[in-house]
């Protein structure tokens, strides 16, 4: 009897072992707990309801609960330092990051942490264009007019907080162009959009999903588009890159989220989170959500995301520095 | 009306039924927790309404956010903690009159005037919502300033003993408002490098410590006799007390529907414009801030009737004047529909269902507040000693859940030896929490309108809103100057 017991014993520990070191390498020991998706900003907001919407889609993928944390504070900066320290759990955590990550750190120099170095980019997931938007009863019809009639006098953007992607946005259109417009912010786009329509301010560089319905209705008129192609819910659009007789070839700017995660996150939880967030990128429910924003599924995924943010920081970087909004 | 039975078909399902009382149900039960938000509540509860039909999602998160708006209101008064920052003005008459033994009172008067100003909102949003959007974006920034400029004129009328105590707790209230990132620029204001302070002061650790904290001190200096004396089986309200807050609910309502139907204002300064607006009103003046039942009915009556009428931006323009509406709009979305005129086109009838479906949540209001009285009004049965260290863990969970961030824990505690000193030395917090409520709108709209008119000063003076403010501002200060020369004289 003890006999048979030790040989019991003993065939779970060597099958325990075979399998341990199975999973180490065919099989990935990756999760081995609930995932903590951390949202830097607070709830509500479009970052938001999106990774509820991934977590959701997500966690039917990994058999696991991915539960979404709020993290707001300073830009999406506390909770993204937070992530670049590691610490406990780190090696279950992600963070949805959005332009707010470059912007950050481009505006401020001292920040705890290397927007680039300090993290593992693991999947972008989507990107979405702004689009150049003027009052309709702006006598403006194209990007060139615009730039004409700013060159000669005053003119104002309105954005829904400094260093938002619509901010530096109008910012780097004022640099590449040279002409005179004040950046004129509101406490979020909700507030910034009556003040635009009613023509208290001349243009703005809003996110495609805020602006579309006022585009349809009439309210506002669309100049022009901000990605590097055209927009696919607005085929007939120019981009801002198509402007003739204006060096406008380096004015392309995206919305975009993607998940990030801090060094100390195992690299085969990489690769297993980069399989799944695939698949869920390939999810009609996912393809379906995101254009309802207005954002087309993105191809970029680990070391592209990584060259991606790298050459939008030193971007954004330049901008603040003209701008006048980079902190000292 | 041909599509009238199609309207109907659309909403006398159960389906919309169930998510209503849902809705209220836990829009009450999560006001009323200290540092869970309406905001949060509707948040969480997005991800749940995107398998729903589209109109039984809509007033799932419209009765979260109706329940919301009252809930806030029941542990305001109960133990001097604001479930939520629109119901920190309830507090101020709601809270002495609890300790009167008037809670039950001051309770069924907040739900009253609650569920009077969300119908008359409701109406306003179903009648007058092409209108009112028409004034709303009428309104800019210059238009704004004027505005807040008249709503500073309350300090000088909610200072208390001292008017120099009210302007000096007004100061401070804006220079902590001040600490952040400035609007226009970015750069750090009084943060000391710090990067829990970059996002500004939040609100809810400050509103906590300053008033519950006190409470608290003060029952364990004096170690037994607590002077609370919350009696739940106290009187009912009044047909005559009702009769005499009745012209205050309708103001207070119409101020909110005003406030609401503006982006970008709030329930929270609804609150206090309505407050102050029925403390210059009233022959009672003086006994406002001492459990002035008058005082509980305009506060609610201000923050209600914002609820309703932020959907006239919403629904008439596709604009969102909140992060609540912003989410709606997102509910929307998500079900295939635009907020704005071409809905009301294309969906008329579910703009009429979701019409019906809000009155019908008003009413649902009036029952869960009802019930809710009844069991929250239990806490007045817990013994002192063991409902003061409760509160006490409320007020650390509540300043943490905001932000997950232990620093506000902190934050809420230095409060709280602030609204201390402030109990000790007679200053009034309300002043205190005007100037941080108002004084970031008064110096973001003033910067506004300057950036926008290009620093010409003329835009100040640009159209008949603007002078309907001024005018407005002008006689406020000319009535309170009087008004205090008068009471010095005697």
């Amino acid at each position: 009897m003890k006999f048979k017991n030790t040989v019991i014993a003993m065939s779970l520990v060597a099958s325990s072992v075979v399998m341990g070191l199975g999973s180490s390498s065919a099989f990935a020991d990756w999760p081995t707990k609930d995932i903590h998706l951390v949202v830097p900003y607070s709830a509500g907001g479009n970052t938001d309801v999106l990774s509820r919407r991934v977590a959701d889609l997500l966690q039917n993928e990994l058999d696991v609960n991915v539960i979404v944390e709020n993290r707001p504070g300073a830009g999406s900066t506390v909770a993204t330092g937070r992530l670049a320290r590691g610490g406990r759990n780190a090696d279950h955590t992600i963070l949805m990051a959005s332009p707010g990550h470059v912007i950050g750190a481009s505006i401020y120099p001292n920040l705890p942490y290397d927007a680039v170095n300090d993290f593992k980019f693991i999947e972008k997931l989507l990107d979405a264009p702004n689009i150049m938007v003027v009052p309709s009863s702006s006598s403006y019809n194209s990007v060139a007019e615009f730039i004409t009639a700013a060159k000669s006098k005053p003119m104002t953007f309105s954005h829904p907080g400094v260093g938002s992607s619509v901010h530096m946005s109008g910012e780097l259109f004022k640099t590449l162009t040279k002409t005179k417009l004040t950046a004129v912010p509101f406490p979020g786009s909700g507030a910034a959009l009556p003040a635009l329509l009613s023509g208290d301010v001349d243009v703005s560089f809003e996110n495609a999903s805020t602006v579309l319905p006022h585009i349809q209705s009439g309210g506002l008129k669309a100049l022009a588009v901000t990605s590097s192609t055209r927009f696919k819910l607005l085929p007939n659009l120019p981009t801002v890159t198509e402007t003739e007789g204006y060096e406008l070839g380096g004015f392309v700017t995206t919305i975009w989220n993607g998940i990030i995660a801090g060094n100390a996150f195992p690299d085969e939880g990489v690769v297993v989170l980069q399989a799944a967030l695939q698949r869920v990128k390939e999810r009609k429910e996912f393809t379906e959500f995101i254009e309802k924003m207005g954002a087309e599924p993105s191809t970029a995924s680990g070391e592209e995301f990584k060259l991606f943010i790298a050459s939008e920081v030193e971007r954004w970087k330049m901008v603040a520095e003209e701008a006048g909004v980079r902190q000292k | 009306m041909e599509n009238f039975s199609e309207v109907l078909t659309l909403f006398f399902v159960w389906d919309n039924f169930i998510a209503i009382a849902i809705g209220v149900f836990l829009g009450v039960v999560i006001g009323a927790i200290p540092g869970l938000t309406t905001t949060m509540a509707v948040a969480l509860a997005l991800p749940f309404t995107f398998s729903m039909e589209p109109v039984s999602a809509i007033l799932l998160l419209v009765g979260i956010y109706k329940g919301g708006m009252y809930g806030g209101s029941i542990t305001a008064i109960l133990i001097r903690t604001p479930g939520t920052p629109a119901s920190a003005c309830t507090l101020l008459d709601g809270y002495p009159m609890a300790q009167n033994g008037e809670a039950k009172k001051a309770l069924k008067m907040s739900l009253y005037s609650s569920v009077i100003a969300d119908i008359i909102s409701n109406i306003s949003l179903i009648f007058f919502a092409a209108y009112l959007a028409k004034i709303a974006l009428n309104f800019g920034a210059p238009e704004f300033f004027w505005l807040i400029c008249f709503s500073l004129t309350i300090i000088v009328s909610l200072s208390g003993s001292s008017i120099l105590k009210g302007f000096l707790a007004a100061t401070l209230g804006i220079m902590i408002s001040l600490i952040g990132l400035d609007p226009v620029y970015g750069s750090q204001r009084f943060t000391f490098n710090d990067y829990n302070l970059m996002d500004g002061i939040s609100f809810v650790p400050l509103l906590i410590g300053l008033f519950a904290i006190p409470e608290v001190i003060d029952f364990y200096q004096r170690k037994v006799a607590s002077k609370i004396v919350i009696n739940a089986s106290g009187k009912e309200v009044s047909w005559s007390e009702f009769k005499r807050c009745f012209k205050t609910i309708v103001r207070g309502s119409f101020i909110g529907v005003i406030i609401g139907a503006i982006p970008g204002s709030g329930a929270t300064a609804a609150a206090f414009i309505s407050y102050s607006e029925a403390r210059r009103k009233s022959p009672n003046r003086e006994s406002f801030g001492k459990g002035e039942i008058e005082g509980v009915a305009a506060s609610e009556a201000g923050n209600n009737g914002v609820a309703g009428a932020t959907m006239i931006p919403l629904l008439s323009l596709g604009i969102p004047g909140d992060v609540v509406t912003a989410i709606i709009l997102g509910a929307f979305m998500v079900h295939g529909l635009t907020p704005g005129p071409l809905m009301f086109q294309d969906n008329l009838s579910l703009i009429y269902a979701l019409f019906i479906g809000i009155m019908v949540s008003s009413l649902f209001l009036l029952v869960v507040g009802l019930g809710a009285i009844k069991y929250f009004s239990k806490i007045a049965d817990i013994p002192k000693e063991i409902l003061f260290p409760i509160i006490v863990m409320f007020c650390v969970y509540g300043a943490y859940a905001v932000n997950n961030n232990t620093f506000d824990i902190w934050l809420m505690m230095g409060f709280g030896v602030l609204g201390y000193i402030f109990n000790k030395t007679g200053m009034a917090s309300a002043p205190f929490l005007i100037g941080f409520i108002l004084g970031p709108m008064f110096e973001d709209n003033l910067r506004r309108s300057l950036l926008i008119g290009n620093y010409d000063m003329s835009i100040f003076f640009r159209g008949p809103i603007t002078w309907f403010f001024i005018a407005l501002t002008l006689l406020s200060i000319i009535f309170s100057v009087k008004r205090w020369l008068s009471y010095r004289n005697k």
